[in-house]
């Protein structure tokens, strides 16, 4: 079979299915997006298994590629399905509903688009077009502190990105071609162009993938963007970024300018997860608190890829489990936000006897976003930080080591405070506090438990048994 | 009739001095219709320049990024910022700039004369050619604008001049590169977005275009 048909297949399914959402039928834009979404995922598994590595055509695949293709697919669907429950809450949207379905489908499509094709020129063009499909999703609750932040996260991400696209004329200029599988054949031209070219991706993909200091959009715009969006912008926006400015600092194997570059991302990466690290205790609203998590992530994650070896390898089991782990936290907080509507950790306390199953949820998920074995974010952090020690950079592992403890000390000491603190409304059933407080008495449904659910379980069994596909794929993206 | 290759390099190079004016002119406003003006102009100047480089080179892109330069950023988004400018007409100036523009005038002009010392040591041995300083400047000008100011619409002015920054390296630098033409249709498809659909959300909903303090989204 020519596997050019499965790129063909993967890009067709969401691209279908945003067209089909906007057929003015009720219902018809919630199954549309549900099947793309299944079928991008059974494409993107039939990806992984065939092993396509190389060019065909416009399309380009590795390791890389197969994984991050498959983690995009299954967020796409879980959060198209979890949209299901969540978005009927909101009284007034500030598009219609079929309109959110279709452009959550041209979203998933920018981000397939962007790790599949085979130029650089057109991985720009994709990432910056997710900007465009997806800054109206996050004002979509129509309130004041979500216009707000989606008009910082499109404003400060253009910005950005106009920065990465002199890293693509950079690469262009000193080397004549754009297309990964002629740049990765090598051998490139050596000069200051090429590092020059990674430093300017890095600001550009670096500010859309949550690095800091250019991250001052993602707390905002993943606290006030409907959960199932936080969940794709969490889980698998800032990876699709961490991938673009991954081929292009890939592209100096080799050349004399690389060790310097490599210092330069693990240096910004440590800075994120620093400070990420910091800032997560202090949080008052719970999803920024998640927000802050995912910077983190991405800080260490960028911290593997520099390292390359078993590090490169532990940051993308690191992002696969990330991305389920952190999608269920999204899902599970979107479920505390129906049942309490409050951010406010403060007015949320003792979900676990409001919520039966939520704020477990909740409280594993957090566990599972800042490492704690057996799940898939330990395995990751654990490899990133054994590439670190076998290096003899020991200062970096005792970075790694405190943004690890400090993350999990902060976010989960947050977390059990919610999930098992004393209600503020005293005892009482369940009714009665919600009856006292007169608040919404919504309660999650098996949809929005088994979502999360699902996920988790991804996360965790990526931590405990580890895929020959997932380990053969990730193997094959270290130079 | 062939114009003479020197004609045409004189005419570029006044191009870009009066592109790095615009940018010094755009800093120096505290209302925002002559900054959306300004920005305007700066696009159409771009255009000519794209004009004289085809002249030049014969490449036809270039041409067509001329046409969408002229068309859309020097006159489709201006005139969209302008209409939203007369629906706000409290927010013509912007609030608590006016006192900083002197000093942000000056900064201008330190980053215009730093960024050229830095473009001549770390760039020009590489790319060797001096005319590539006007748009590096331009986007450290562009950056300093988008930071220092509040109002959605200056900071969309600033969003445009990075983005002629970076069409007119790209075209000075690479003027063959492929895609050329979708780079430059790809960030005006995001102008428009961020014009036309956001700044009217934000409008609507938020009733202002200055910047809020939102106790909400800080920390």
């Amino acid at each position: 079979m020519d596997q050019s048909i499965l790129f063909v297949g993967l890009l067709a399914a969401p691209a279908v299915g945003a067209a089909i959402s906007l057929v003015p039928r009720d219902g018809v834009e919630i199954l549309a997006s549900l099947v793309s979404s299944a079928a991008a995922v059974l494409v993107s598994l039939l990806l992984l298994a065939s092993g396509a590595s190389g060019a065909f055509g416009f399309f380009y695949s590795d390791g890389l590629t197969r994984i991050i293709t498959i983690t995009i697919s299954s967020i796409f669907f879980t959060s198209v399905a979890y949209s299901w429950f969540y978005v009927k809450r909101i009284n007034e949207p500030l598009i219609r509903f079929r309109w959110y379905y279709s452009l959550l489908d041209l979203f998933a499509f920018t981000m397939l688009l962007a790790v599949t094709v085979n130029d650089l020129g057109f991985v720009w063009i994709a990432i910056e077009a997710t900007t465009v499909t997806s800054a109206l999703l996050v004002a979509l609750e129509r309130e004041r502190t979500s216009v707000e932040a989606a008009w910082r996260y499109t404003l400060i991400v253009s910005a950005g990105l106009v920065s990465s696209l002199l890293s693509v004329i950079f690469v262009y200029f000193s080397q004549g071609t754009l297309l990964i599988s002629d740049l990765t054949a090598g051998p490139l031209q050596a000069g200051l162009l090429m590092p020059l070219a990674v430093g300017f991706a890095l600001v550009g993909y670096g500010t859309k993938a949550g690095i800091a200091p250019m991250h001052a959009w993602l707390p905002d715009a993943h606290s006030e963007a409907p959960s199932p969006v936080s969940a794709m912008f969490s889980g698998i926006l800032l990876p699709t970024s961490i991938y673009a400015l991954v081929r292009t600092f890939n592209l100096l194997q080799g050349l004399a300018s690389f060790a310097a570059m490599q210092n330069l991302l693990i240096g910004f990466g440590i800075f994120t997860a620093l400070l990420a690290a910091i800032i997560i205790g202090y949080q008052r609203n719970y999803k920024r608190m998640l927000a802050y998590s995912s910077m983190e992530n991405m800080g260490i994650i960028l911290v593997g890829f520099a390292l390359g070896g078993i590090g490169a390898i532990g940051a993308v089991i690191q992002i696969v489990a990330h991305a389920f782990a952190k999608s269920s936290a999204f899902y599970g907080a979107g479920n505390i936000l129906v049942s309490y509507e409050s951010k406010s950790m403060a007015e949320v306390q003792g979900v676990a006897s409001r919520l039966k199953y939520s704020g477990y949820l909740f409280a594993l998920s957090c566990l599972a976003v800042t490492g704690a074995p057996p799940f898939g974010v330990f395995v990751g952090e654990f490899m990133i930080i054994a590439q670190a020690m076998s290096t003899g950079n020991f200062a970096l592992v005792l970075l790694l080591a405190a943004v690890y403890t400090y993350t999990f000390i902060g976010l989960n000491r947050q977390s059990v405070r919610m999930v098992f603190g004393v209600s503020p409304t005293g005892g009482g059933t369940l009714e009665d506090k919600a009856a006292k407080q007169g608040t919404n008495s919504a309660r999650e449904n098996w949809l929005s438990v088994a979502i999360p659910l699902a996920n988790l379980l991804v996360a965790l069994g990526i931590g405990v048994y580890m895929s020959p596909l997932l380990l053969q794929a990730a193997q094959g993206i270290v130079p | 009739m062939t114009i003479p290759a020197s004609l045409l390099g004189e005419v570029a190079g006044l191009l870009g001095i009066l592109v790095i004016l615009s940018a010094l002119y755009l800093q120096s406003q505290t209302f925002v219709d002559p900054t959306i003006r300004a920005v305007a102009v700066q696009s159409l100047l771009l255009a000519g320049f794209f004009v004289v480089l085809y002249l030049e080179s014969g490449v036809a892109d270039l041409l067509y990024l001329a046409a969408i330069t002229a068309g859309i950023r020097g006159i489709l988004i201006p005139v969209v910022m302008l209409y939203q400018v007369r629906r706000f007409k409290h927010s013509l100036r912007e609030s608590g700039t006016g006192q900083r523009v002197p000093s942000l005038v000056i900064v201008g002009v330190l980053m215009t004369i730093g960024g050229y010392a830095l473009f001549k040591t770390a760039l020009l041995p590489t790319l060797s050619n001096p005319s590539a300083s006007v748009p590096f400047v331009l986007v450290l000008l562009s950056f300093l604008l988008i930071v220092t100011r509040r109002n959605a619409l200056t900071q969309m002015t600033g969003f445009l001049e990075e983005e002629n920054a970076v069409l007119y390296a790209g075209a000075l630098i690479a003027p063959t590169i492929p895609l050329l033409i979708e780079f430059a249709v790809v960030l005006d498809i995001l102008g428009v977005v961020l014009v036309g659909v956001i700044l009217s959300a934000t409008r609507d909903v938020l009733r202002t275009l200055e910047e809020p303090e939102l106790e909400q989204l800080t920390g």
